[in-house]
């Protein structure tokens, strides 16, 4: 005898017990990967921790670390450090980025070539982009400084002078950065409905009231991702830091992940460092939340 | 004055030699190195490392025993020691530890004492104990040969020293400096567009301005702590001697210094030196290498050393930067066997003189001391190590290193990039290492502020 077939309600009911068994292993490690280390974290603000014959010793002491805070001199200079960073190398990294992908998503002679060309810096590991810049910015035997010799200029220490240090790691980080933008921006150019255009055309349009009516409200969605992901990467820049300043000169170049790894791992204070760590990974929640209500917003309206 | 080396060590060694039971040493070392666990050591590039790899293949031949070497960066050297003796098990079996840093692993009990895992082991009576580092009380917490257990081997003696153009010397017809009024007036005279009469590594890193400083202020009879042996920790760094001692360290930077000392790390002083940039600088006596190497140096032949000056009525004050075999708790006892097999082997004299030829400078007062080996051109740093030997210092006897460090390089690098005063910059290194020293529970005060 055939087996009768289930109410649709019951179907539902079952798919969803299934969908849930099938995704609760992924869950499991999910929380045992991310969840359970920020829960360590968290543990750890609480405590101060050290180290006696060979076991760590934990003794709670509430909530002052995080009292401790906002006296802390290289975290508030870390703090606007990484909020100028991020904001400069951020905005210049989209200029660059939306100006090259719209040439290259105009172009069909040598595109590959060009968008080959423009993603290379990307390709480059970081720690082989501060040899690089840190030989090309040295004050004695650099190849900036040899080229602005020839026009007559005096040499600068672009990484050790307080005023140009930042600008510098600014410079590298845009080098570096853009072409992940661009790659972004050109990957929208060229999911635009071209019937758009074409209409646009024929209804006479010009090429900067294109640009200004047509392609930047499509292109916004893209715009708001691309922006809300390297923010959040910019706001996590360490490596620059650590390959060509080090923090310094003074705290010049003192941003919000090298004061976190100097008070974690090198003064080894890891319960002031946990406590720090979570002030920072709030930061970057809450721009990346910001960031995805605002697209969200934006997108919805248009 | 807290910290007090002399040449004890070296000269009851000396005077130890001829009674010295080498045979039975000699066949320890060879009964040891034997057959031996591979065995892993964690060591950072430092400039003498090339010296340490020879001695390291050298060994591999010789005995046939395996040993891999995790070359690390130095920030990074801390930073995997650490996770590895905090471990359930280590995976570096040989720990080539830091003067700044050693002390946490001894104080956090991570380092076995070398007699349990060989009671019969001796230090050579030859090898330097670098300001008794080696040994450690871990009930005194202090570096008491006599009643501390011997929990290390001297793997590299790094101290500062002069390095000066002798060719300029000569054609200036000036005299190696013996107090910082001499240097002074020799930077001075040699500082010109083209070269610069000193450089000084006053860039803020784990530790570059600090470590250049320490001369000066050692040896303007300046101290950190009154009297750290005595386990009084108050803090006295910002002392008429130390203001005297950085006002002289800008001094020398201003007059006759790089334009941009605030960014001079090691590796751009070494390369002022190499390259004929810079007629003077104070460096670990391992670039000395590099000095030499016509790959590597325009100077060839041009380079002296000396030991470092002091300022008038005060001793000079080189403070010891160097390194430490240790062996942790935490890895199998036939590695822990292995390492110290290989330490054994390390301290003969034969393979000192190997890490001599592969450029690295020995820790064997014979061999710093061989006339012969010392008469060689190339060999001619070894008189001014041997000038400095008794005049070493410790930089700090507890495990807070790391965190003080932290705060002399950021502040002595803004008082050289003039962000602050010399009088600002010490006041806030007294306040904020105060605060650290205080937290950690020592006995400790501060002077008032300049």
């Amino acid at each position: 005898m055939p087996a009768l077939p289930l109410p649709p309600m019951a179907k539902i009911g079952i798919d969803r017990k299934w969908r849930a068994i099938g995704l609760a292993p992924s869950l499991l490690v999910f929380a045992g990967l991310t969840l359970l280390p920020i829960a360590n974290l968290v543990a750890m603000s609480f405590h101060d921790i050290a180290w006696a014959d060979g076991i760590s010793r934990w003794t709670f002491v509430g909530f002052r670390h995080y009292q401790a805070l906002p006296e802390d001199m290289l975290l508030r200079a870390g703090l606007g450090n990484t909020i100028f960073f991020a904001v400069v190398s951020t905005l210049t990294q989209m200029l660059l980025a939306f100006v090259l992908a719209l040439f290259v998503s105009r172009i069909h002679r040598g595109r590959v070539l060009y968008r080959t060309l423009f993603i290379l810096p990307i390709l480059v590991p970081a720690i082989v982009i501060g040899a690089i810049w840190k030989l090309m910015l040295n004050y004695d035997f650099g190849l900036v400084n040899d080229f602005i010799g020839l026009f007559g200029a005096a040499p600068r220490d672009w990484l050790g002078e307080r005023a140009l240090a930042l600008w510098s790691v600014i410079v590298v980080d845009v080098w570096h950065w853009t072409p992940f933008c661009f790659l972004l921006l050109l990957a929208g150019f060229e999911s635009l409905p071209q019937d758009v255009y074409e209409a646009a055309r024929v209804d006479g349009v010009g090429p900067l009231s294109e640009l200004r009516y047509i392609t930047l409200p499509l292109m916004l969605p893209t715009i708001a991702v691309t922006l809300g992901f390297r923010l959040i990467l910019a706001f996590k820049v360490f490596d620059e830091i650590y390959l060509l300043t080090g923090g310094g000169p003074g705290t010049a170049t003192e941003v919000l992940s090298f004061t976190v790894y100097r008070r974690f791992f090198t003064q080894d204070r890891a319960g002031y460092g946990a406590a720090m760590s979570l002030f920072a990974m709030t930061l970057v929640a809450v721009l990346a939340i910001t960031a995805m209500t605002a697209a969200r917003r934006r997108q919805t309206r248009s | 004055m807290t910290v007090r080396t002399t040449r004890r060590s070296a000269l009851k060694a000396i005077a130890a030699i001829g009674a010295a039971p080498l045979g039975f040493h000699i066949g320890t070392a060879r009964g040891q190195a034997a057959r031996q666990q591979p065995f892993t050591i964690i060591i950072n590039q430092s400039p003498w490392f090339n010296g340490f790899r020879a001695v390291v293949e050298r060994y591999q031949r010789e005995s046939g025993n395996s040993v891999t070497l995790d070359v690390v960066s130095f920030a990074e050297s801390l930073e995997k020691q650490r996770n590895s003796v905090r471990a359930r098990q280590g995976v570096s079996d040989l720990l080539i530890m830091n003067g700044l840093f050693y002390q946490e692993f001894y104080h956090g009990g991570f380092v076995q004492p070398i007699h349990d895992i060989d009671p019969a082991f001796r230090l050579d009576p030859q090898m330097l104990t670098l300001a008794d580092t080696v040994f450690w009380n871990e009930q005194t917490k202090t570096h008491d040969p006599r009643t501390g257990k011997l929990m290390s081997v001297p793997i590299s003696g790094l101290i500062p020293v002069l390095y000066y153009r002798a060719d300029l010397y000569q054609e200036k017809n000036l005299q190696v400096p013996d107090t910082f009024e001499q240097l002074l007036a020799n930077a001075r005279a040699l500082n010109s567009p083209r070269v610069y009469g000193m450089v000084q590594r006053g860039a803020r890193g784990l530790t570059e301005v600090s470590f250049d400083w320490f001369p000066y202020f050692n040896g303007f009879g300046g101290s950190i702590f009154r009297n750290e042996d005595q386990g009084d920790f108050t803090v006295t760094i910002n002392s008429p001697e130390g203001k005297a001692a950085l006002d002289f360290y800008l001094q020398l930077a201003r007059e006759a210094g790089h334009p941009q000392t605030g960014g001079q790390g090691q590796a751009q002083v070494i390369q002022n030196i190499v390259t004929g940039r810079a007629a003077q600088a104070m460096i670990v006596i391992a670039a000395w290498a590099q000095m030499e190497d016509p790959q590597r140096s325009a100077v060839v032949g041009k380079i002296n050393v000396a030991r470092v000056p002091h300022a008038a009525g005060h001793r000079p004050g080189p403070p010891l930067g160097h390194w430490l075999g240790g062996i942790p708790k935490n890895v199998p006892r036939e590695r822990q066997v292995a390492a110290l097999a290989f330490l054994n082997w390390f301290q003969q004299r034969n393979s000192q003189v190997a890490y001599l030829e592969g450029g690295a400078p020995p820790v064997r007062q014979d061999v710093l001391a061989d006339p012969q080996l010392g008469a060689q051109p190339r060999n001619r740093w070894m008189r001014a190590l041997a000038d400095s030997s008794e005049f070493v210092r410790r930089m700090w006897t507890i495990p807070e290193g790391a965190q003080m460090v932290s705060v002399l390089d950021l502040r002595l690098n803004q008082a050289v990039i003039g962000e602050m005063t010399s009088a600002a910059a010490l006041n806030t290194i007294a306040d904020e290492i105060h605060a650290i020293v205080r937290t950690a529970g020592y006995r400790t005060g501060k002077l008032p502020n300049l």
